[in-house]
C-alpha cells in the first residue's frame, strides 16, 4: 500500500517485469555515476590545480589528441549500445503479450477509465485483478488521447481513437496500486486516475461473485445476439439462415467473396458488426446491415466473447482461474468508424473515484 | 597584426553594391547563397504537404482517383505548358539581361508575366468551376441552389444508389447549405468488384452493408481539401512571384540590369523556375489520378 | 558613418561614434539594417518573453505546492503550463541565443560588416513582433489549454481555446527562425575576412552554422504542421480525425519531425557559447577543436532522425521504436565528445572565476545530468514507464534551462562589456551564477525521483505522496527565481552606473574584442586581416598583455 509519509525513491515492484525496468534504471544510475564522477572530478582539480596564478597569462599550447578523442568516442558508443541491448529486451517483454493472458478491455474517455472483465464485471476508475495471473489489457478511447499507467507494473501504453493498443502484466503482489492517465487529455487530466486492486486468487473470486454486475460478456453476448439486436434471426441456423454461420467460426481462415482469405479473430468480428459489406464471406449476400451506432464499445465486446464461446477451445471462462485461450488479435489498421463523441466540457469532475484529490485517497 | 584595410568611403562602388559587402564577386554569391537555402526551405514546407498527400493517397486511393477525375485534366495540363514556356522565357529574361539587351529583355518579362497571369486566370476558372460544382471542402462555400430549382432532376437522383451515378451523367446540383457534394462513389463499388480496396478503404467506405456515400464523400473530401491546400499554397506562391516580376519589370525598363549585374534578375529566375517545379510535381499528383477509370 | 583615423585596436579611450550612439531617433532603430541593433532590440523582446514565461512558471510551482487543485482551477492551470512552454520554447529559447548573440557577433567574430543580408535580418526581427503579438492577443483573450505540442485529436476537436491564433502566431514566428539561419549561412559562408578559414572560425560560429542547417530544414515542417491543425479546426477536413477518416498518429510524426531538431536548435548555440567561455577564461585552445565542430555539424544531421523516441507508447511499432533508439543513442556520443573535450581544456590551463566561467562550469554539470538522462529516456524499457511522468519535465529542463539558459546568461555576462561599453558588477555577478546553479538543482533534481515513481505530468492535482518532493521543488524555484532576476537588475544598473570596461577586458583574442567596446556601426575601424590561429592566446595573437597587467596592477 501506498504510505503517504514516506517517501521512496521508486515505486513498490508488483508486476514480473517491474525487477527488470528497476534493474535497468539502476544499471543507468551507475553508468551516470561512471560517467559524471571523473568529468566532476576532473573539473573541480582542473580548476583549482590550474587556476590563474598571474592575470592573462598564457599557458603553454595544446594540440589535440587522437588517441583521447579515439577512446572517448568509442567507449561512450559502446555503452550506449548495452543500454540500447537492455532496453530493447526490456521492451520486448513489455510489449509481446503471452498467448494465455486474461482479457479484460479497457475504454478511456472523457475523464474516466471504464474497464469491463470478461466474466461481466464492469469498473469505473478500478481495476481488479488476480495476483499471479497474466493480464492483457485491450484498450481504446472514445474521444482524446489518453493513456493507461499502472507504476508499480511499471508500463503504459496510450489509448488512441480508431484502433486497439495493448499492454500486459502480471501482478505479483497483493495490494493497492495507482492508476493514471498519462497522456493530456484536457480539463480533468490530473483527475482521471484511479486504482489498481491485486488480490489473492480466493478474495478475486469473492470479488467476482460478488459483484457481478448483472451477466457475463457471453451471457450479455447472447442476450443481443438472440433477443435484442436481432441477430438470430439471419445467423441461427435452420431455413431462414441467410447469414453465415458463425460456430466454430472464431479464429479460423474464412474464405471472402473475391477470392481472399482472413482469419476469423476479434477485429474480424467487430468489423463485421460494425462494416459488414466490408468483408463477405464467400457464399452469402451483401445484406447484413450495420450496427454502427446502435451498439456500444461494451457490447461489441460482449457480442465479440460470445461468438467466441460458439467455438469450442475459445474462451468461455466464467472463472479466471482456467486459462484462457488467447486469440491473436491483429493489430490491423486504424479508422474505426465509431464516431467520437464530442463528450460534454462541463466542470463536474466525472463519475467515478478521484483518487488524486487529498479527500479521495482511500477506497 | 593585421594590414590595413582602408573603409571603402573613397573607393568606387559598382552600381548596386550593398555597404556590406566588399565587391560584387561577394555580393553576388551570397545572394545566391541565400536564394538557394530560402527555396530549400520552400521544398520542405511543401514537403509536409506532399507527406500528408503520400499518407492519405495510401489509405483511400479510390476517393483520391474519384477526386482527381473530376480535375480538369485539360486545364491542368494547359497550366502546366503555360508554366514551362514562362519559365523559358524567364530563362530567356536572364540571358538578355546577360547580354545587357534592355529592350528584350523587358518584352520577355512581360511574356512571363502574362504566361503567370494565364496560370492563375485558368486557376481562377478551375476555382469557379468547383464552386458550382460544390466541390469546396467548406460548408458555404459553394454555390447555394434551393431545391425545387432542377425538379425533375432531382428525384432520378435521390433515388439511385452512389456507385450508380455513371460518368458524365447530369444530375441537378441541388445545395442549399452550399457544402461540400459527392454523389459518384462508382469507383468504390469497382474496387470493391475487382477486391481492390484498401484495409483502410474496407472499414472507410462502408456502413449498413453498403458503400456509404456520406462516407466515400467525406474520403473524397480529404482529397479535395489537399488539392486546395496545396494548389493554393501554389497559387500564392505565383502571385508573390507576379509581384516580383512586377518590380523586376520596372527596375528593367530603367536599364538597370546589364552583363555586370544581373544577380537580382537571375535571383528572381531561380524563383520562378521553383515555383515551376512544384507544378510539376502537383499537377500528375492531383489530376492524372486513376486516368484509366475515366475511359470505362 | 563618420571617417575616423585608424587607430590602435586597445586604444582605451571610447571614440565619439558607435552603434548605439550613430542615430538616436526611434526609427533609426526600427528601420536599421544594423545587426548590432537588431540583436538588441531582440535583447529587449525576447527578455520579455523570458519574464512572462518565468511568471507561469512561478505559478506552475506555488499551485504543485498542494496537492489539491486549488490555486487554479484545473482548466487555468491547463493553460499556465501550455503557456509557459509555448513562450519558453518558440519565443524565448529558440531565439535566445541565436537572434540576440549570434546577429551581434557572427559578423564580428569572422570580420564583416555586417551579415549578408541585413534587411533580412530585420525582417526577420519584425515576423518575430507579429508573430508574438499574434500569440499574446490570444492569451489576453483566454489563451490555449492542448499542451505546447498540440496533440490531436484534442488540439483539433475538444480544446475550446484560441488554438488557432496561437496555431497561426508560431507558423509566423517560425519564418523569423528560418531567415535568421538562412542569413548565418550565407553570412558564415561569403562574409569572412581574408585569412579567416573555416578552421580558423571561432566553435561559436561552428555551433551557428549547425543551427541554421536545421532551422532551414526543421522549421517549415512544424509551420506547415500547425497550419493543418488549424484548418482542421477550421473546418473539420479529416486528416487528423479519426471518425472521418484520419489519423491523429501523423500529427505527432509531423510535429516531432521538427520539434526534436528543434531542442537541438536550442542546445546547439549554447554549446558554442560554452566553447568560447571554456577555451577563453582557461586562456587555452579549446582541446580537440575540429571534432567540437564537426560534431555540432554530427548533432544537427543526426537530430533529424530521432523523432519517433517521443512515440514509444503512442501506439509505433516495437520495430520502428528500436530503430529511433538506437539512433537516439548514436546521437548522444557527440554531446559526450564535446563535455570530454571541453573538460580537458581546463587541463593545464589557466582558470579564472569570472561569472561567466561560473556559469561555465555550472553549464558543464547540468547538462552532463540533462543529457545522461536522456540516455534513460532512450532505452526503451526503462522510457515505457517514464514517459509522461515528471522524469522528462526534469530531463528537458536540465538541458534546456541547466543547459541553454545557463550559457545564454553566460554569454550574456561574457559579451555584455563590448555590446555596452560597461562593466557590470562581478560580486553580484558571481552571486546570482551560484543562486541560479543551486536553485535549479533543487527545483529539478526532485522531479526526477518524482518521475520515477510515477507522478505523470501535467496534473494540476497530485496524490499526497508526492507532495514533500513537490515542496523541495518549489522551493528550489523561488531561489532560481531570485538568482535569475538579479541579472535584470544588475546588468540594467550597469548601463548607467558601470565601469567603462574597455576593449578589451578579457584579454582574449577573438576578432570582437579587437575593436571598441561598444563597436562602431561597421564593425572595425579598419577591417582585419587575419594571419592567426583560432583562440591564439601566444605571442602570435598580438595583444598586450604586459600593457593590460599594467593597468589591471593599477586598478584599485
Amino acid at each position: 500500500m501506498q504510505d503517504t509519509s514516506w517517501v521512496p525513491l521508486w515505486p513498490e515492484q508488483a508486476s514480473t517485469f517491474a525487477w527488470q525496468v528497476d534493474v535497468l534504471y539502476i544499471y543507468l544510475i551507475l553508468i551516470s555515476i561512471a560517467f559524471s564522477i571523473p568529468i566532476v572530478v576532473a573539473v573541480f582539480v582542473f580548476a583549482i590545480k590550474y587556476r590563474e596564478t598571474e592575470k592573462f597569462a598564457t599557458p603553454e599550447e595544446m594540440h589535440g589528441s587522437m588517441v583521447l578523442e579515439t577512446v572517448w568516442s568509442i567507449i561512450p558508443f559502446v555503452v550506449s549500445m548495452t543500454i540500447f541491448l537492455g532496453g530493447a529486451i526490456v521492451y520486448f517483454n513489455q510489449f509481446n503479450p503471452p498467448d494465455d493472458a486474461m482479457e479484460i478491455y479497457v475504454v478511456g474517455k472523457q475523464w474516466m477509465w471504464k474497464i469491463q472483465h470478461e466474466t461481466g464485471q464492469r469498473e469505473i476508475n478500478e481495476l481488479h485483478v488476480p495476483v499471479g495471473r497474466k493480464i492483457k489489457l485491450t484498450m481504446t478511447t472514445e474521444d482524446a488521447l489518453h493513456d493507461f499507467f499502472i507504476p508499480a507494473f511499471r508500463t503504459k501504453a496510450d489509448v488512441v481513437p480508431g484502433r486497439y493498443t495493448y499492454i500486459w502484466f502480471e501482478p505479483t503482489k497483493p495490494g493497492k496500486y495507482h492508476l493514471f492517465c498519462a497522456e493530456y487529455c484536457g480539463l480533468n487530466h490530473s483527475g482521471m486516475g484511479g486504482w489498481v486492486y491485486v488480490m489473492e486468487q480466493r478474495d478475486f473470486d469473492n470479488w467476482l461473485s460478488g459483484n457481478v454486475s448483472g451477466q457475463t460478456p457471453v451471457e450479455e453476448g447472447r442476450d443481443l445476439f438472440t433477443n435484442k439486436l436481432g441477430c438470430a434471426s439471419c445467423h441461427a441456423g435452420g431455413p431462414q439462415q441467410r447469414g453465415a454461420k458463425l460456430e466454430g467460426v472464431f479464429n479460423t481462415d474464412v474464405k471472402l467473396v473475391g477470392g481472399t482469405t482472413v482469419k476469423a479473430d476479434e477485429q474480424y468480428i467487430r468489423n463485421s458488426i460494425l462494416n459488414p459489406t466490408s468483408q463477405i464471406v464467400e457464399g452469402y449476400q451483401p445484406i447484413m446491415p450495420t450496427f454502427k451506432g446502435q451498439v456500444t464499445e461494451e457490447q461489441l465486446n460482449s457480442l465479440v466473447a460470445y461468438i467466441k464461446s460458439l467455438t469450442p477451445g475459445a474462451s468461455t471462462a466464467t472463472s479466471t482461474s482456467a486459462p484462457a485461450t488467447e486469440a491473436g488479435t491483429a493489430n490491423t489498421a486504424p479508422a474505426s468508424t465509431t464516431a467520437p463523441r464530442k463528450t460534454d466540457r462541463g466542470k463536474t469532475a466525472a463519475p467515478g473515484s478521484n483518487p488524486n484529490t487529498p479527500n479521495n485517497g482511500s477506497r | 597584426m593585421s594590414a590595413h584595410t582602408y573603409s571603402n568611403k573613397f573607393v568606387y562602388h559598382e552600381p548596386g553594391l550593398q555597404h556590406q559587402f566588399e565587391d560584387m564577386g561577394q555580393q553576388e554569391e551570397s545572394v545566391s547563397i541565400g536564394m538557394w537555402m530560402f527555396l530549400v526551405q520552400e521544398i520542405m514546407f511543401f514537403g509536409g504537404l506532399f507527406t500528408v498527400y503520400l499518407v492519405f493517397r495510401s489509405k483511400y486511393p479510390m476517393a483520391f482517383a474519384a477526386g482527381s477525375n473530376h480535375l480538369d485534366a485539360f486545364w491542368g495540363g494547359l497550366n502546366t505548358i503555360v508554366l514551362i514556356v514562362s519559365s523559358l522565357t524567364m530563362a530567356l529574361t536572364v540571358y538578355y539581361a546577360q547580354i545587357s539587351k534592355r529592350n528584350m529583355q523587358v518584352i520577355m518579362i512581360m511574356l512571363t508575366m502574362a504566361f503567370g497571369a494565364t496560370f492563375l486566370g485558368v486557376k481562377a476558372i478551375e476555382y469557379t468551376d468547383k464552386y458550382n460544382h460544390g466541390f469546396v471542402p467548406v460548408t458555404g462555400w459553394n454555390k447555394v441552389v434551393r431545391p425545387g430549382a432542377a425538379a425533375e432532376h432531382e428525384e432520378l437522383a435521390e433515388n439511385k444508389p452512389c456507385y450508380e451515378h455513371a460518368h458524365g451523367e447530369e444530375h441537378a446540383y441541388v445545395n442549399p447549405r452550399g457544402e461540400f457534394q459527392w454523389t459518384d462513389c462508382s469507383l468504390a463499388k469497382q474496387a470493391l468488384d475487382h477486391n481492390y480496396l484498401t484495409n483502410a478503404e474496407k472499414i472507410g467506405y462502408f456502413s449498413n452493408g453498403e458503400i456509404d456515400a456520406n462516407k466515400f464523400r467525406d474520403k473524397v473530401r480529404i482529397f479535395f481539401w489537399i488539392y486546395f491546400v496545396m494548389t493554393g499554397l501554389h497559387a500564392l506562391h505565383m502571385v508573390v512571384g507576379l509581384g516580383l516580376m512586377t518590380w523586376l519589370l520596372w527596375t528593367a525598363f530603367k536599364g538597370r540590369y546589364n552583363m555586370e549585374y544581373y544577380m537580382p534578375v537571375e535571383m528572381s529566375g531561380l524563383y520562378w523556375h521553383f515555383v515551376d517545379i512544384v507544378w510539376i510535381f502537383l499537377f500528375p499528383l492531383l489530376y492524372l489520378l486513376g486516368r484509366h477509370f475515366l475511359h470505362g | 558613418m563618420q571617417t575616423q583615423d585608424a587607430i590602435a585596436p586597445d586604444y582605451t579611450e571610447r571614440p565619439k561614434l558607435n552603434y548605439l550612439n550613430n542615430g538616436w531617433t526611434v526609427k533609426s532603430w526600427l528601420l536599421t539594417k544594423d545587426h548590432k541593433r537588431i540583436a538588441i532590440m531582440y535583447l529587449v523582446t525576447v527578455s520579455a518573453f523570458f519574464l512572462m514565461g518565468g511568471i507561469l512558471a512561478a505559478s506552475i510551482r506555488l499551485e504543485l505546492l498542494t496537492p489539491a487543485s486549488d490555486l487554479f482551477e484545473s482548466g487555468t492551470y491547463n493553460k499556465v503550463f501550455t503557456e509557459h512552454g509555448i513562450l519558453m520554447i518558440f519565443f524565448f529559447l529558440i531565439p535566445s541565443i541565436p537572434a540576440i548573440l549570434g546577429n551581434f557577433f557572427i559578423p564580428i567574430m569572422i570580420g564583416a560588416k555586417d551579415l549578408a543580408l541585413p534587411r533580412i535580418n530585420l525582417i526577420s526581427l519584425y515576423i518575430y513582433w507579429i508573430g508574438g503579438a499574434l500569440v499574446l492577443w490570444a492569451l489576453m483573450q483566454g489563451g490555449v489549454d492542448t499542451g505546447w505540442t498540440f496533440y490531436t485529436p484534442y488540439s483539433t476537436t475538444f480544446s475550446n481555446t484560441y488554438v488557432m491564433a496561437v496555431g497561426v502566431g508560431i507558423f509566423i514566428n517560425g519564418f523569423s527562425s528560418i531567415l535568421t539561419g538562412l542569413n548565418f549561412i550565407v553570412t558564415i559562408h561569403t562574409m569572412r575576412a581574408p585569412g579567416m578559414t573555416w578552421f580558423r572560425l571561432p566553435l561559436f560560429v561552428w555551433a551557428h552554422y549547425a543551427v541554421s542547417l536545421v532551422m532551414i530544414l526543421g522549421t517549415p515542417v512544424v509551420a506547415i504542421t500547425l497550419l493543418l491543425v488549424a484548418i482542421e479546426r477550421f473546418a473539420r477536413v479529416g486528416i487528423f480525425d479519426p471518425s472521418i477518416g484520419g489519423d491523429p498518429i501523423l500529427f505527432q510524426h509531423l510535429f516531432w519531425f521538427y520539434s526534436h531538431p528543434a531542442v537541438y536548435i536550442m542546445i546547439l548555440p549554447g554549446m558554442g557559447v560554452i566553447s568560447e567561455l571554456i577555451s577563453n577564461f582557461s586562456r587555452k585552445k579549446i582541446f580537440g577543436y575540429e571534432f567540437i565542430a564537426f560534431s555540432s555539424i554530427a548533432i544537427a544531421v543526426f537530430g533529424f532522425l530521432v523523432w519517433g523516441h517521443h512515440m514509444f507508447v503512442s501506439g509505433q511499432s516495437m520495430y520502428a521504436g528500436m530503430v529511433f533508439s538506437f539512433l537516439t543513442m548514436v546521437v548522444a556520443v557527440p554531446s559526450a565528445i564535446k563535455m570530454f573535450n571541453w573538460t580537458a581544456t581546463l587541463y593545464r590551463g589557466s582558470v579564472s572565476y569570472d561569472t561567466p566561467m561560473l556559469y561555465a562550469i555550472g553549464f558543464l554539470g547540468l547538462f552532463l545530468i540533462g543529457g545522461l538522462t536522456g540516455l534513460f529516456l532512450g532505452a526503451m524499457g526503462l522510457t515505457v514507464h517514464l514517459t509522461d511522468t515528471y522524469f522528462v519535465v526534469a530531463h528537458f529542463h536540465y538541458v534546456m534551462v541547466g543547459g541553454q539558459v545557463i550559457a545564454y546568461l553566460g554569454g550574456i555576462h561574457y559579451w555584455w562589456p563590448k555590446m555596452t561599453g560597461k562593466m557590470y558588477s562581478e560580486f553580484w555577478g558571481k552571486i546570482s551564477a551560484m543562486l541560479v546553479f543551486v536553485g535549479f538543482n533543487l527545483t529539478f533534481f526532485p522531479q526526477f525521483i518524482l518521475g520515477y515513481q510515477g507522478m505523470p505530468r501535467r496534473y494540476a492535482s497530485y496524490p499526497e505522496e508526492f507532495q514533500v518532493l513537490n515542496i523541495f521543488s518549489t522551493a528550489g524555484a523561488s531561489v532560481l527565481g531570485i538568482g535569475l532576476l538579479m541579472p535584470a537588475v544588475y546588468l540594467f544598473h550597469s548601463l548607467i552606473y558601470g565601469k567603462d570596461a574597455g576593449d578589451n577586458p578579457w584579454m582574449h583574442p577573438g576578432l570582437e574584442w579587437r575593436t571598441t567596446s561598444p563597436p562602431p556601426t561597421e564593425n572595425f575601424e579598419v577591417m582585419p586581416v587575419v594571419t592567426w590561429e583560432a583562440y591564439e592566446f601566444g605571442e602570435e595573437s598580438g595583444l598586450d598583455i604586459e600593457g593590460a597587467r599594467q593597468r589591471e596592477a593599477m586598478k584599485v
